[in-house]
């Protein structure tokens, strides 16, 4: 082909090739190892003959496929055949990166891709030597999701990266291998120093496989673009980045890294600490706008990590520039998971908001996601801290906040199943023949309950705080955080200044729902026994007759409804479980923050419960976050649900999130997206935190319900995440496709 | 919720069919919309067939059945029989006592709407205040028409307005013109349709002629009231270039009968003119009422046809919006 007759390609075009190579390696996903109720990660799959499909644990508790590298086996230190501590992890992880083959897309501006999840190879993941047998018996009875062995969920400071490049982070190391002298700092050191060497190697392996495909390239500006690519990341194996693109590509290093070592997805306020590169390049006249747009949308395609987008400043000033617009016109472009939120307080930047919704409808991916900034830094204040830390609190995960390099936090990790908690209240009044049956008796009785499952929880976190750097530390987190390299701590162990760990309820509604039903129904109408109830639950409402008491208890006011004894009990159940978090740290002295979120762990969570008074059958989800279940009103009206879910959080930082759906026909012009922010803005308003906001399309969702690879472009916001229907399992599918029905 | 002080005329009690929260399309901002029973036009295409009568009627929806058999034990007038396992509904047996109501657990049977007092709609329209205000939002009346409930639908009004909360009242405009006239003190915006210009065209398609509804409006214009006339596009009723360019030009002499009028600028408030795009929803509706839906058959029309008509409306100098 000759070259001069081909026009150059353009940006936008680059980036739908981009979008096209990615649409292709998730389809392929799709095909290896199905279907993935989580985060929509870029990961890629092993070239074929170094594929191997195995199960593992994600890093959020639930069973997920995965592709290994088949010519990967990593070295065990341990009697278990596990590889456990700081050292052992460092040098697998970096064994797995020296075996890791570059990916260099000559469309792109940037190189890098990652094909491995490091978490997969630890078989077991935790240590046996570090037994929590004690804690078994409780844990099981609540079936908590304790946080023992969670990793990740905090939040790294990408600007010490960017001050010290890799060379700077190994001088670090080596200065403080000279402070700190007790083994767990030098066995930390030596992690750390593993990983920075793995990736400087791993870069230095994409220069020259850009080199070598800019040789071969025929397109003039591809091959000048492969050619940039590969004197840039020559010098980003050392030192730290100047401009715009070096920032970027900087970033997306660490970042792939920190997915791979243990699925990190934090990346916090892209637009504040990429802001100097933009405005240095822009002012030296060697970057545009459309430029800029270009790097980040390759940058998107490549992580797409949660972003948050203006917000106050430490003085509560709104910090939103130019850049957060471009942030959300690359995502805009791209329409895939980009992990987007667009801050909402009293002083941010309307257009944005505005903009984010006009986005929003237009593009029907849930993306941006809206932060209630100042709800969340208030809370965060009573916690004991300045407001003004709040405020450095950047929102980085699927509900949650940290202070980018100061805090560790377990965040999204711990679940309280509040209708096991209600299951085992009521069991445990109809087997004392010494109880009274009645719901102020089962009140009491779930009251004991969720103190002693908090309790069992703080254990439990006391616990993972007690070992976890002994088994799996936080080394690519650590290289970034404020305190690690200079205390020799891990993150989990002491490194950082801040301890908040959040625990959070999940099955609200199926809760508070289940209270009113058996106030009303057993109670006060006294329509069915509560021998008879339990009978029915243990049959899970079998047959016509059970069918039609089902039926009964779940035809009451619902929780979402406004003023209804549910309304009452999820205000009751709320303020119970943030009382009983707040009333002391763990044993060991660590915060604990209240959240109420279930994630996408509501359908795993269901399992764990047998049929509920809701009218809930055996093994179904519970209900998701702090919303009221679908049909909780006529008219689904999204401002009940908004002062429902306003009226119910905990408020001590941490989030309960609205979800919402709305049907795209609501925007019909300008002033109806008015009405949309307005929607917004009230909920945050009156207390709300965050909103993850779908415009959904029923007829396509009900198409792509019966056959998703039709769809491979659709895009849904399942929870605190945006995903690809297409990747989602049957069961989340449903639960997507009943809140627009339920909605009509 | 914000102190219920001790209002007088709370008590009136209207049939409400349904209260619908953050509505979007029914006058500015958020706004909660109040459905009242009872109409004087029987538009063919109705989409709310539920509100035409003045009382509440059974719905039956069988789908949703479970074959339970509750409803028989319920019913003292034999109304539901179940023969080879199929529920039978006896309509003309149904006297609306809705005790079969009370035991269907699955919402094969429900009432059309419910008597409430101001009260309690009231209790209802305020949990959304704070939306109202953000928004610059309110409550608005519809049906069925308002006007037929005209002591309940004056009551709630004054309330709503007693508290701060805009108003607005949509109506069918057929309706003696007191009644109209009422509401209008305690009434912010009023929406009124305009279906069709020609009388006996408007007979046919809505059961009744035109005249009290156009003298209506001319008498409206006159008030200073802002007013959003409305047309709900109908294909073979009122889809036409011409039949759109009729009403608008009637519209646009109330324009320039309020622009010449002595009142000082700041009463002539703004005549708007809306298209409303014709829908099928309401197809499971009529099915569940035992009534024919003799629009079933129409086929909606297009958003480029919408914005065609409504050009044909901009033209004559109509500030025109599709909803």
């Amino acid at each position: 082909m000759s070259t001069a007759l081909v026009q150059e390609l353009s940006f936008r075009e680059r980036i739908a090739m981009l979008r096209a190579t990615k649409m292709r390696h998730t389809e392929e996903k799709w095909r290896e190892i199905g279907s993935l109720d989580m985060d929509d990660l870029p990961i890629m799959l092993p070239p074929p003959e170094m594929r191997k499909i195995v199960r593992i644990v994600s890093g959020s508790g639930i069973v997920i496929s995965d592709a290994l590298f088949s010519n990967f086996i990593p070295t065990s230190n341990h009697p278990s055949g596990g590889f456990f501590g700081a050292r052992a992890c460092g040098e697998n992880f970096r064994a797995l990166l020296d075996i890791h083959p570059p990916y260099v897309d000559p469309v792109s501006s940037l190189a890098g891709g990652y094909m491995a999840s490091f978490l997969a190879y630890r078989d077991p993941a935790w240590n046996p030597d570090c037994d929590y047998a004690h804690l078994h018996a409780e844990q099981n009875l609540y079936k908590l999701h304790h946080g023992i062995g969670a990793v990740q969920h905090f939040c790294q400071d990408m600007t010490i990266g960017f001050r010290l490049g890799w060379n700077g982070l190994l001088d670090q190391i080596h200065r403080y291998r000279g402070v700190q002298r007790d083994d767990e700092a030098q066995e930390l050191y030596d992690g750390l120093e593993q990983c920075v060497l793995g990736i400087q190697n791993w870069i230095e392996r994409h220069a020259a496989a850009a080199r070598t495909m800019a040789r071969e390239e025929m397109r003039p500006e591809l091959r000048k673009n492969l050619f940039e690519l590969a004197e840039m990341n020559a010098a980003l194996v050392t030192r730290p980045p100047v401009t715009f693109r070096e920032a970027c590509q900087w970033m997306l290093w660490y970042q792939l890294a920190a997915k791979m070592y243990n699925m990190s997805g934090s990346l916090g306020r892209i637009d504040q600490f990429l802001y100097p590169y933009f405005v240095a390049d822009k002012e030296r006249g060697i970057l545009t706008d459309e430029e800029a747009l270009f790097h980040l949308a390759c940058y998107f395609i490549m992580d797409t990590s949660y972003t948050q987008l203006g917000g106050p400043d430490a003085e509560g000033n709104d910090t939103t520039n130019p850049l957060s617009f471009l942030v959300l016109e690359a995502a805009h472009l791209l329409k895939i998971p980009v992990n987007v939120g667009v801050s909402v307080g009293a002083h941010t930047d309307r257009r944005l908001l505005r903009r984010g919704v006009e986005i929003l409808f237009e593009d029907k991916t849930g993306i941006p996601k809206f932060l209630g900034v100042d709800r969340t830094s208030e809370g965060f204040a009573r916690n004991g801290y300045p407001i003004a830390l709040g405020r450095e609190r950047t929102y980085s995960g699927c509900h949650w906040c940290a202070i980018p390099g100061r805090e560790y936090t377990v965040n999204d990790c711990v679940k309280i199943n509040l209708p096991v908690l209600f299951d085992t209240a009521l069991r445990d009044m109809m087997s004392d023949p010494a109880l009274e049956k009645n719901t102020t008796v089962l009140w009491a009785r779930f009251t004991h309950h969720l103190r002693r499952a908090v309790d069992v929880i703080a254990q439990s976190l006391d616990f993972h705080m007690d070992h976890m750097f002994q088994v799996y530390p936080e080394l690519m987190l650590d290289l970034l955080c404020h305190g690690p390299i200079e205390r020799g701590r891990d993150a989990s162990h002491g490194g950082v200044e801040f301890y908040n760990l959040c625990v959070d309820a999940a099955g609200l509604a199926t809760t508070a729902d289940s209270f009113a039903a058996v106030e009303q129904r057993v109670d006060r109408e006294r329509k069915i026994t509560w021998v008879q109830l339990r009978q029915e639950l243990d049959a899970d409402w079998a047959g016509p007759a059970g069918e039609r008491t089902r039926l009964m208890m779940k035809q009451i006011p619902r929780y979402g409804s406004g003023s209804s004894r549910a309304d009452d009990y999820g205000k009751m159940i709320a303020g119970l479980f943030t009382t009983s978090v707040k009333a002391k740290p763990t044993p060991h002295g660590f915060n604990m923050i209240p959240g109420i979120f279930s994630w996408a762990a509501n359908i795993v969570m269901g399992k764990d419960v047998g049929a509920t008074p809701n009218g809930r059958h055996a093994q179904s989800p519970i209900s998701h976050g702090p919303n009221p279940d679908p049909g909780f009103r006529k008219d689904a009206a999204p401002t009940a649900l908004a002062i429902t879910v306003a009226g119910i959080q905990p408020g001590y930082g941490n989030t309960a999130p609205m979800q919402i759906e709305l049907d795209p026909g609501l925007s019909k012009n300008n002033e109806d997206i008015d009405k949309i922010v307005d929607l917004i803005i009230t909920h945050f308003d009156l207390g709300g935190t965050q909103i993850n906001m779908n415009i959904l399309d029923k007829k396509a969702i009900l198409e792509a319900h019966k056959d998703p690879s039709k769809y491979p472009d659709l895009v849904v916001r399942v929870t605190g995440f945006s995903a690809f229907f297409a990747s989602l399992s049957p069961e989340m599918r449903q639960i997507v496709v009943d809140r627009i029905i339920a909605e009509g | 919720m914000p102190d219920e002080k001790p209002v007088p005329s709370m008590s009136s009690a209207g049939t409400v069919f349904h209260i619908q929260r953050f509505s979007i399309h029914d006058g500015p901002g958020i706004r909660t919309t109040v459905f009242l029973q009872g109409c004087a036009l029987s538009c063919f295409w109705c989409h709310n067939p539920e509100g035409s009568t003045t009382h509440p009627v059974l719905q039956f929806y069988a789908d949703r059945c479970t074959a339970c058999g509750a409803c028989v034990q319920a019913c003292p007038h034999h109304a539901h029989e179940f023969r080879d396992d199929v529920h039978l509904f006896h309509r003309e047996r149904c006297v609306t006592e809705g005790a079969c109501v009370e035991s269907c657990f699955s919402q094969a049977l429900l009432l059309t709407g419910r008597s409430m007092t101001v009260a309690e709609v009231m209790a209802e329209v305020l949990q959304d205040t704070a939306f109202y205000e953000r928004s610059g939002g309110g409550v608005t009346l519809s049906g069925g028409e308002p006007s037929l409930s005209s002591a309940f639908s004056g009551e709630l009004l004054a309330q709503c307005k007693a508290r701060g909360i805009h108003t607005a009242v949509e109506t069918c405009g057929e309706a003696p013109w007191a009644s109209l006239a009422d509401l209008l003190p305690v009434t912010d915006l009023v929406m009124m349709d305009i279906k069709h210009m020609v009388p006996d065209r408007h007979r046919a398609a809505t059961g009744k002629a035109n005249d009290r509804i156009l003298d209506n409006a001319r008498r409206l214009a006159g008030t200073g009231k802002p007013i959003v006339f409305r047309t709900p596009v109908v294909p073979t009723v009122n889809d036409t270039e011409e039949q759109i360019a009729d009403i608008a030009a009637f519209i646009r002499t109330l324009i320039d009968q309020r622009n010449g009028s002595a009142a000082p600028p700041a009463d002539r408030a703004h005549i708007r003119y809306e298209l409303l795009t014709f829908h099928r929803l309401a197809s499971d509706k009529y099915r569940s009422l035992g009534r024919e839906y003799r629009a079933a058959t129409l086929e909606p029309l297009p958003k480029s046809r919408m914005q065609e008509l409504a050009d044909v409306a901009a033209h004559l100098g109509v500030d025109t919006a599709i909803r």
